[in-house]
């Protein structure tokens, strides 16, 4: 992996147990985290890059995702080298959300950016890009969503257990911004000019490169493809992210962001049709990124309008070859919109894949039913709530309509709303 | 209605089908354009060029500019008229005008330009057309975009049609039942909602647009399940609710160990710098508050 691969003289944060085991003879055993002098005196001191920080369950370096919620999900985080993949909602409403809380964590942590896009300037999408969340800022947001749900009886100062009366409120972890790993990001507010001006991006925007052609040889990937590839390539090797110039730079993380990867803006007619021409332009060209990916310290992340693609086989293939696969489905349109049940949230989201990396298994969570809502500033990732199930003077159809509706539901969700007949007890 | 569907520029798809047609309505819209002032290009490559012009007036044809790909598409006459590039010199040459003003291109009909070209070289092409505005190096004032494109939806399959789509700005979709025509409207303003509407219209011979109603809608059969809601505390057994009298005594009602409001205060807000510690004593109802010594009526 990546930080094995980079890793050179000296082993990284990322605690490589076997490459320090191996200069102390003393003990194969080390403590994870900060070394404070003690055992390991021989290598130089570990310099850890910003905005990472190992995984607890196997030392893979972890980038944040921009939101802490998906990267509780996902394991602690985005894994450095590999690809997060997004299915895109139907409308591409909030798949692009996604896609700029990405770069914005880079920009905070000082990352290197690739924006590429066939659709729009990836300066346009710099500039559209959520402003972070300050600590006091946050502690109102959330003061201010809370006394929207306040009920009255809550006031009541407490006759019997009225020793609990001085402790805070526990209801929800306030978001604290000030930690180094995950920010939070105000969706309705634009990042700082000086923020974006302060950090080095590159951009790749289709239309502009097409109408300078290189010289390709002929292949059977679709000449936008070739060019992003061989792009960033470029500056993977020019900025010395594969560890070619490893003297004096310190190490960074790049963040690549391709958006609508497949549409046929990119030149891919993977949409249009059902047997295409260049129906492996796209599985190839997730496999070279993915080989670039693997021996530089970068991550990606890919929006795919798969609900588009008409082949089946190839969004299982596309699945395949990324890492970590998220797909949104939003409720615009659909009958889920005035559905009871969904009323709160904007759309379900489906972890569909999360990669094994050096493991025999991976980090999957048990929560299966996943929602989101778009509040005024802040994306939230919640798990799906039934309503409670009411007694029996409810009439029998409105209960099978329920139960039908639970029944989309994964199996996570309870045994209670699955089953057409009402059990009576 | 018209003015919704030239409102918000780009891509405007009209998806007709053989009962419904979308002709008159891209002519209607056609007309409205060129009222207002805009400059029309035409790319017309289904009709024939009287037959289009028909029923336009003269003002309004005099501002139609009009390129033919419909008597010579692939230029065999070669009498010069036709575009040299073929259709897709035609609309490659219509994204690099250098004129200012707002400008409407009519495609007629996105359905042959797709039987002729590649899906993806016209969806590439239409995105840089109805982009114009923004690649434009320097900062000239550039009105907006209008491309409306025509697109019979029985042509083709869900692909061509999902891909055209997914580039629109505004979709229109002809229907329609008995005899009056519907349009169904989806609007994908840049990161809101999309918006459904339904309009029922015709369109007089002079191509200008009448509303209409809709035509009677049948009776909701099923009454909605879900408006009521029931009350788990009707019909139990036991009495759940408190009368005001009731709830008076509750409060009033002294519990077991429940302490004066100065010790709650004091086991509250403890201070922490107290090196000596306090004796609360409050005399319970039965005890004995004499201050002889019990012991003494004992005889040892």
């Amino acid at each position: 992996m990546a930080a094995v691969a980079t890793g050179g003289t000296g082993a990284e944060s990322s605690g490589s147990m076997a490459a320090a085991a191996s200069k102390s003879n003393v003990t194969s055993f080390q403590r994870r985290g900060t070394r404070a002098s003690g055992t390991d005196s021989g290598g130089p001191r570990l310099v850890s890059i910003a905005g990472t920080r190992p995984s607890v369950r196997n030392g893979q370096l972890l980038v944040s995702t921009g939101l802490p919620a998906l990267d509780q999900l996902l394991g602690g985080g985005l894994a450095v080298g590999t690809v997060l993949l997004i299915e895109e909602d139907k409308y591409n409403i909030y798949s692009p959300l996604l896609f700029k809380y990405f770069l914005a964590e880079g920009i905070i942590n000082g990352h290197t950016l690739l924006v590429a896009s066939a659709k729009e300037d990836p300066a346009d999408i710099l500039q559209e890009l959520p402003a972070p969340l300050i600590e006091e800022n946050c502690k109102k947001e959330f003061d201010k969503d809370e006394c929207n749900r306040k009920t009255p009886e809550s006031n009541i100062k407490m006759k019997i257990a009225w020793r609990y009366q001085l402790l805070p409120k526990m209801e929800q972890v306030k978001p604290t911004s000030s930690s180094r790993f995950g920010h939070y990001y105000d969706a309705s507010k634009r990042i700082p000019q000086e923020l974006i001006e302060a950090s080095k991006w590159h951009g790749f925007f289709l239309p502009e490169k097409i109408s300078s052609p290189l010289k390709v040889e002929p292949c059977s990937l679709t000449l936008g493809y070739i060019m992003l590839l061989q792009f960033i390539q470029n500056i993977i090797y020019e900025e010395g992210f594969d560890g070619s110039n490893p003297q004096k730079k310190q190490k960074n993380i790049l963040r690549i962001g391709i958006q609508n990867l497949g549409s046929p803006l990119w030149g891919d007619d993977i949409c249009c049709t059902d047997n295409c021409d260049n129906s492996h332009s796209l599985t190839k060209f997730l496999y070279v990124l993915r080989g670039l990916l693997r021996n530089s310290l970068s991550a990606c992340i890919i929006t795919m309008p798969t609900h588009l693609i008409q082949n089946k086989a190839v969004i299982a293939r596309v699945t395949n070859l990324s890492d970590t696969v998220v797909g949104l489905e939003s409720f615009i349109g659909s009958e889920r919109e005035t559905n009871p049940l969904y009323k709160d949230y904007h759309g379900l989201i489906h972890i569909r894949q999360i990669p094994r990396l050096n493991n025999l298994i991976c980090d999957e969570s048990d929560v299966k039913d996943l929602a989101f809502k778009l509040k005024r500033k802040l994306f939230t990732i919640e798990r799906l709530h039934l309503p409670p199930d009411l007694s029996d003077t409810v009439s029998r159809s409105s209960k099978q309509d329920l139960a039908e509706s639970a029944k989309l539901l994964g199996p996570g969700c309870g045994m209670m709303a699955g089953g057409k007949k009402h059990l009576d007890f | 209605m018209l003015e919704s569907l030239l409102a918000l520029g780009g891509l405007v798809l009209l998806r007709d089908s053989v009962e419904w047609e979308g002709r008159s309505l891209l002519k209607a819209l056609i007309k409205k354009s060129a009222l207002c002032g805009e400059q029309v290009h035409i790319l017309s490559c289904e009709v024939s060029e009287e037959e289009f012009r028909e029923g336009f007036d003269s003002y309004i044809n005099s501002r139609l500019v009009y390129h033919d790909l419909f008597r010579d598409p692939l230029n065999w006459s070669k009498t010069g008229e036709a575009h040299p590039g073929g259709p897709l010199g035609a609309l490659r040459a219509m994204c690099r005008r250098t004129d200012p003003g707002p400008v409407t291109i009519a495609l007629d009909s996105l359905s042959w330009l797709l039987l002729h070209l590649p899906c993806t070289t016209l969806c590439q092409t239409l995105h840089a057309l109805s982009h114009q505005d923004s690649c434009l190096g320097d900062s000239s004032p550039v009105g907006q975009v209008h491309v409306l494109g025509l697109l019979h939806e029985e042509l083709h399959g869900p692909g061509p049609v999902g891909a055209l789509s997914s580039l629109a700005q505004t979709e229109v979709t002809l229907g329609g039942a008995m005899d009056r025509a519907s349009a169904h409207i989806l609007c994908r303003r840049p990161q809101q909602c999309p918006t459904h509407q339904t309009h029922w219209f015709s369109i007089l011979p002079d191509f200008s647009l009448v509303l209409q109603e809709g035509p009677p809608l049948e009776l909701k059969a099923n009454p909605d399940p879900h408006t009521s809601l029931v009350d788990p505390t009707s019909h139990l057994t036991f009495n759940l609710h408190l009368s005001k009298k009731e709830r008076e005594a509750r409060d009033s009602l002294t519990l077991p160990f429940q302490f004066s409001s100065e010790k709650q205060q004091a086991l509250l807000h403890s201070r922490p710098g107290q090196a000596t510690s306090h004796i609360f004593y409050e005399p319970d109802a039965y005890d004995d508050l004499d201050q002889e010594d019990p012991d003494d009526d004992l005889d040892i």
